[in-house]
């Protein structure tokens, strides 16, 4: 059973359309990453699973329950961090915590939730209001985490974090994927995704362009891997050495940059390319392999039109 | 109970703020004054007793009257446009809150928030009182707190109803004003006009029923009707200065004290149950 099921779901303002037709289902106890620029769609999706907003036109199933009539049940089984959300100003954090807990009936200690997200006791103690970001985002993240929620949704968690809070926050993302829950959650930073995600969906313009394992995205990508090759002096028949190198199975290009070799190839080639130059009577001073991000891949979906598609496939 | 956890919330929340302390210091300097104006014209008219506190409360009225409706505004209007402007709103609702639970928790907190400023307040008066005056009615004076609290909850539900139908505090901040200005004035011109407009002249003999029922519907008018219920006293309702001077044939029913209750209870429950329609519905 899938603990998110969207189908067909279509969300118009007036004449804008915030979401396309989106179709996406999320299998329990997965770790799902939701990607897209701004203004993609991926705060629309999230508020229609949470019943902030209704569909215009499909249907949107969470724990197999339905978002709209059984809203508040999904909710008691969910634990939220919305984007860039407004705490009180005139309660203390530990106050929101407090309220989170009693709201959904938890029994949860806030003193022990307030530590796991690294928000000092000095700082629960004072009033949201003067929180920076990261810590708003840190309380927001420990009400997120009360009453050990079967779904955790995310909308942007790193936004305002520092490196630190970051990593604690992926470290609790595996924990409570450990424990049973599942994740699903946005970011336009694909780091952060990369780095914990099972699965990434990519959306844009409100349609889910792509969608797949991280492996699998990797895979798709023409040129896996980018060998630097810098040799000691460029080869007396330099014509004859990059046909050697062009000609070696799974080497796709060749591009000489002074005394270096750039060969865009897969991975099994790399020995082959270092020996075949070699044998032409010069020494490899040095190689380096760049794997290709996923970055590339995110920004070759993600900007300009079906250009950038076209890239990948 | 999910109302109540919201209620509990928000009232600390909004308790705490200093728009609020200052609105009760107000309040409470208005009542003093109101308790020193008592005695001076108890002292005029040499009367003692449980006589002062019903001068007291009639001096009183007029400034609760128009102060308890700017409270409960100004603590009302932005309960929920307010959360849904800043985002607040995702973090409420993403908890397993229905959206009734908020508004009525709203309602409820926001209520408990000008109950504490009118109880503030009327304490004030009441020691004025003590000082000035030297004797109380108390069972009278705490009809009179508890009708005013009933008063206060009747413009939160107003200010809560249109905070809840709006997504901008601006606009629920114009609709608050508006209420004001529509009750304390605008509804004696209209009275005024639409007498001359049927009867032809603003000083009949006798004025007529409708007339005496368009003066009874307002929160304002019920507020005095439900004093003068509770007080047995007729000087508090818009209908009985005119019946002690035999301007008047007979008071129509919408226009007994006692009816003033049913005219708070409306005013209560069509606001809210207005806003809970359009909140249900909004797209957040």
């Amino acid at each position: 059973m899938p603990s998110i099921d969207i189908s067909n779901v279509t969300k118009r303002y007036g004449t804008e359309t915030a979401l396309d037709g989106l179709s996406l289902s999320v299998e329990r106890g997965e770790i799902y990453g939701f990607l897209g620029p701004n203004g993609a769609g991926k705060s629309t999706t999230i508020n229609l699973l949470l019943d902030f907003i209704r569909p215009t036109t499909g249907e949107v199933r969470v724990f197999d329950l339905d978002a709209q009539a059984d809203s508040l049940e999904i909710r008691q089984r969910t634990g939220i961090l919305p984007e860039g959300a407004e705490l009180y100003e005139r309660l203390t954090g530990r106050q929101h915590v407090e309220f989170a807990i009693e709201s959904k009936g938890a029994d949860d200690d806030p003193d022990e939730l307030i530590e796991r997200v690294g928000l000092s006791p000095d700082a629960a103690a004072k009033k949201a209001g003067g929180y920076s970001k990261g810590m708003a985002q840190r309380l927001t993240f420990a009400t997120a985490l009360v009453g050990e929620p079967d779904l955790l949704i995310l909308d942007e968690p790193s936004t305002g974090l520092d490196p630190n809070g970051a990593r604690r926050m992926r470290e609790i993302i595996r924990e409570e994927n450990e424990r049973g829950a599942t994740v699903f959650f946005s970011s336009h930073v694909l780091g952060q995704v990369e780095a914990v995600c099972d699965r990434v969906g990519i959306l844009r313009d409100g349609d889910l362009i792509t969608e797949d394992t991280v492996e699998g995205l990797r895979d798709s990508m023409p040129d896996q891997t980018r060998l630097r090759v810098t040799l000691d002096r460029i080869p007396d028949d330099s014509d004859a050495a990059l046909a050697a190198v062009e000609a070696i199975d799974g080497v796709s290009s060749v591009t000489p940059e002074g005394r270096s070799l750039v060969v865009a190839c897969e991975d099994r080639a790399k020995t082959e390319v270092l020996h075949v130059v070699e044998e032409y009577g010069v020494t490899v001073e040095d190689f380096e392999t760049d794997e290709s991000s996923l970055e590339d891949l995110f920004v070759a979906y993600t900007t300009g039109a079906d250009g950038g598609r076209e890239v990948v496939r | 109970m999910s109302a109540i956890t919201v209620a509990k919330k928000d009232f600390r929340d909004a308790v705490r703020s200093r728009l609020l302390l200052g609105l009760t210091a107000l309040f409470a300097l208005f009542t003093v004054g109101g308790a020193a104006l008592a005695s001076w014209a108890s002292g005029l008219f040499s009367e003692g007793g449980g006589e002062s506190t019903i001068g007291l409360i009639f001096a009183l009225q007029t400034p609760a009257g128009f102060l308890v409706p700017v409270i409960a505004l100004i603590v009302g209007y932005g309960a929920i446009a307010g959360e849904r402007e800043t985002g607040s709103l995702k973090f409420l609702l993403g908890l397993p809150h229905r959206r009734r639970d908020v508004v009525l928790g709203k309602v409820l907190g926001r209520t408990g928030v000008v109950a504490v400023s009118i109880l503030i307040g009327f304490a004030v008066g009441l020691i004025g009182l003590v000082a000035f005056v030297g004797e109380v009615s108390p069972v009278d004076y705490l009809a009179f707190t508890l009708v005013t609290v009933a008063f206060g909850f009747v413009y939160v539900c107003l200010g809560v109803g249109i905070s809840a139908m709006t997504r901008s505090t601006t606009k629920a901040a114009v609709g608050a004003i508006a209420l004001v200005v529509l009750f304390k004035a605008l509804w004696g011109i209209l009275s005024q006009v639409l007498l001359y407009a049927i009867e032809g002249t603003f000083l009949p003999e006798t004025f007529p029923g409708w007339y005496l029922v368009f003066n009874s519907i307002t929160p304002d008018a019920a507020y005095g009707s439900a004093i003068g219920f509770v007080l047995r006293e007729s000087q508090f309702t818009s209908a009985g200065a005119y019946e002690s001077q035999g301007l008047i044939e007979s008071v129509p029913l919408v226009a007994e004290p006692w009816f003033g209750f049913v005219i708070l209870a409306v005013w209560a429950l069509l606001p809210l149950a207005l806003g809970l329609w359009g909140f249900g519905r909004a797209d957040l």
